[in-house]
This record gives structure tokens, sequence and C-alpha cells, in this order.
């Protein structure tokens, strides 16, 4: 549903020194994300990413997350909950509402203004909200990678022998365990994300840094 | 929020059975790409042949040693194995000597390696961006180095 939403941004700053990246961490593939980048029509770089390849980069370890890079190759804000609106689902008590109204317009700040944006972060702060990619994370990323091949070719006992031993490696991703139970009745969002979500706070863990963007 | 939100069961296994290379080869996953060789030793550990090490992970064999950049890994009794009268390069064992992680279905001849944290972790210490590689949807490969001299947002969504 952000896709849309960062096409008009894209628009709305028309600044061809700017550039999005917007990266499908699916292993769906183009079955399942393509359509939606198709709908939204988009002009910015649209990526196709089974083998999650970005956010391993990044070491996010759920989506949407992002990262904002300078002229120069630094990293200068990631790793928040990167939704551009507020969404809003069904009306009255049963609506539904997540993403902010700060992300976007601190962006465009940023965009025009460069170094001299208040949102941008010094490295220290920046390199500190860059997580750590352990040695067992790092293996999970291989193990996640070749449950995908067997999945390509029809061989799911190897794929889900894969993608648990991923789980394992790296417990604390939420897109790996998201990622798998899409594939379930239960859903990415069904009780089993739901302990995840609940041990996560429990623990005092995050799954993104916080969005502390100065007015 | 609904229980089974986004649920796709019938996804887990959309695919016909296929073989994963022809008989007789090996397959590498490194970086999102997919590498064949008709060529290599699937046993214990991985040996390749030396001139195929450059399109598996990007380091050049120069006289000093394994090279990518200024890292030269030298080439010691371990990396290059004499065996059935010809050299091969053993790259699990130059993995290990990197810290690489690797996890290997040796039944199906398949070795999926994970970045080699001595090409990227440098970088993100400084707050740098990592030199990652994936291709877009019009088939160009986009490298986080080409996107220098411009601001960009790397942003991730999923379907799911």
């Amino acid at each position: 549903m952000d896709v849309p939403v960062w096409q008009q941004v894209y628009e709305e700053l028309n600044d061809p020194n700017f550039v999005i990246v917007c990266a499908a961490e699916d292993v769906g593939g183009e079955a399942a994300a393509g359509p939606i980048f198709d709908a939204a029509n988009p002009t910015y770089i649209q990526v196709i990413d089974p083998d999650h390849i970005v956010s391993s980069a990044f070491n996010f370890v759920n989506v949407p997350s992002a990262a904002w890079i300078d002229e120069e190759g630094r990293i200068v804000r990631i790793d928040e909950g990167t939704y551009p609106k507020i969404h809003t689902f069904g009306e009255g008590e049963q609506s539904i509402s997540f993403g902010n109204d700060v992300y976007t317009p601190a962006l465009k700040d940023w965009v025009k203004n460069g170094s001299e944006s208040v949102h941008v972060q010094p490295p220290e702060t920046v390199a500190a909200n860059i997580r750590s990619h352990s040695f067992e994370q790092l293996k999970a990323d291989a193990a996640f990678r070749l449950a995908n091949l067997f999945r390509e070719h029809g061989l799911p006992e190897q794929a889900d022998r894969y993608w648990a031993m991923a789980r394992e490696l790296n417990p604390d991703s939420v897109n790996f365990i998201r990622q798998d139970l899409t594939l379930t009745d239960e859903g990415s969002a069904g009780e089993t994300f739901l302990k995840m979500r609940g041990e996560y706070e429990t623990q005092g863990k995050d799954y993104y840094r916080p969005l502390d963007f100065q007015s | 929020m609904a229980k089974a939100m986004m649920a796709n069961p019938e996804q887990r296994n959309p695919f016909e059975t296929s073989p994963i290379h022809p008989k007789g080869s090996t397959t590498l996953l490194y970086q999102g790409r997919k590498i064949v060789l008709s060529e290599a030793h699937s046993g214990d550990a991985l040996l390749i042949r030396p001139e195929d090490l450059t399109q598996v992970n990007g380091f050049e064999l120069k006289p000093e040693g394994a090279c990518y950049n200024d890292l030269c890994i030298p080439l010691t009794k371990e990396l290059m194995v004499s065996k059935n009268g010809r050299e091969w390069f053993n790259l699990t064992a130059f993995a290990d000597l990197l810290g690489q992680p690797w996890v290997a279905d040796r039944d199906a001849a398949v070795w999926s390696f994970a970045e080699i944290p001595a090409k990227r972790e440098n970088t993100m210490e400084h707050a740098m961006a990592p030199d990652f590689e994936v291709t877009d949807r019009k088939g160009n490969v986009v490298r986080m180095a080409d996107l220098k001299g411009k601001k960009a947002l790397i942003v991730t969504w999923s379907s799911w």
C-alpha cells in the first residue's frame, strides 16, 4: 500500500538528484509483488528481492524499513518504521490505523536541504542505529536463500528445512518469520507473529529504531 | 487485525519439480546470484577450479594471494589443493578463513554463501552504505556505488 505513496512523494520532489530504490522483500517474487508495482506505475527503481538482499545489506529485520544515503554514500538515517503516511482501514471503533505523518515531510526536507536538514543524524547516531549482523545471522541469510532455491524447484521439504534453519539461527528476524508464516493458513499477522511481538516487547527488543524527528 | 491477514498457503509450493542443475554440476548461491559450475568437487569441502573464483565472489588470484581491493589472503596449502592431478581452490576453507558463513546441502550439491564480513562491516561501522547489488524490474543491475552523487532512499516493503 506504500508503493503508490512513494511514487507520489517521488513526483512531488521531482529532483533529478534524488532516487528511490524500492525493494519488495518477497519470496513470492514477481508473481506476488509485481502486480502491486504495476498498479502504481512507478518511475522510481523497482526491485523484486526474494532473497532479501537489501534487508541483509542494511541489517534490517522487518518491513517496511529504509536508509537515507547522501551523495557521498553516507547513511544519514536508518532502520525506522518507514511508512510514508498514516493508513486507516475500516470505520469507527473497528478501524485500524498504522504509519505516521512525520516521515515524508522529514524526507522531503532532507532532499531539499541536504546536510543542512535537521533530520540528518550524526554518524555516531547512525552507527548506533545500525544493527549488528552476527555470524549466526549471516548464516541464517545463507540458509534462507538455500530454502528459496529449493522452493523454486518444487522441493518443499528441503525448503521448509532450511527456512526453519534460518528462523532458528536468526530468531530476531521478523522478516524471516513473517515471510514464512505468509505461506501458511495463519498468515503473517496471526497468533505466532503476535506471540513473537509480545516476546519482543517483554524482552525490550525493537524491530525498528525509534522515530525521533525534530520538528 | 484479521487472524489470517495476508495468508497465502497456496503459495507454499507453487512450482513443478525441476532439476536445480544438470547432473554432476554444483550450484553456488552468493549475493542473490546463482552460479552453476560444471566442474567442482562437492564433498566435505567445496573445491572449485581456481579460474572460477572471480565469478563466484569477486576475489582475484594474484601472486600475493586471493585479493579483493586491498584485502589479500595468502594462498596456503589448505587453500590450493591437488586432487586427481589438478589444482583446486578450497572455497569453504577460504570462507572459513574470512569468517564467511555457508550452508550446504550436499545431497543436492548446492552451497549457499553469506556475505563476507570483511567486504562490508567496516563500511557499516563508519555509517557508510554497503555496496549491495540487485537487479531491477527492467533488468538493470543496481549497485550502491552507481548511486553516488545522488541522494537515495533505499526502502523495503512486502506483499505480506
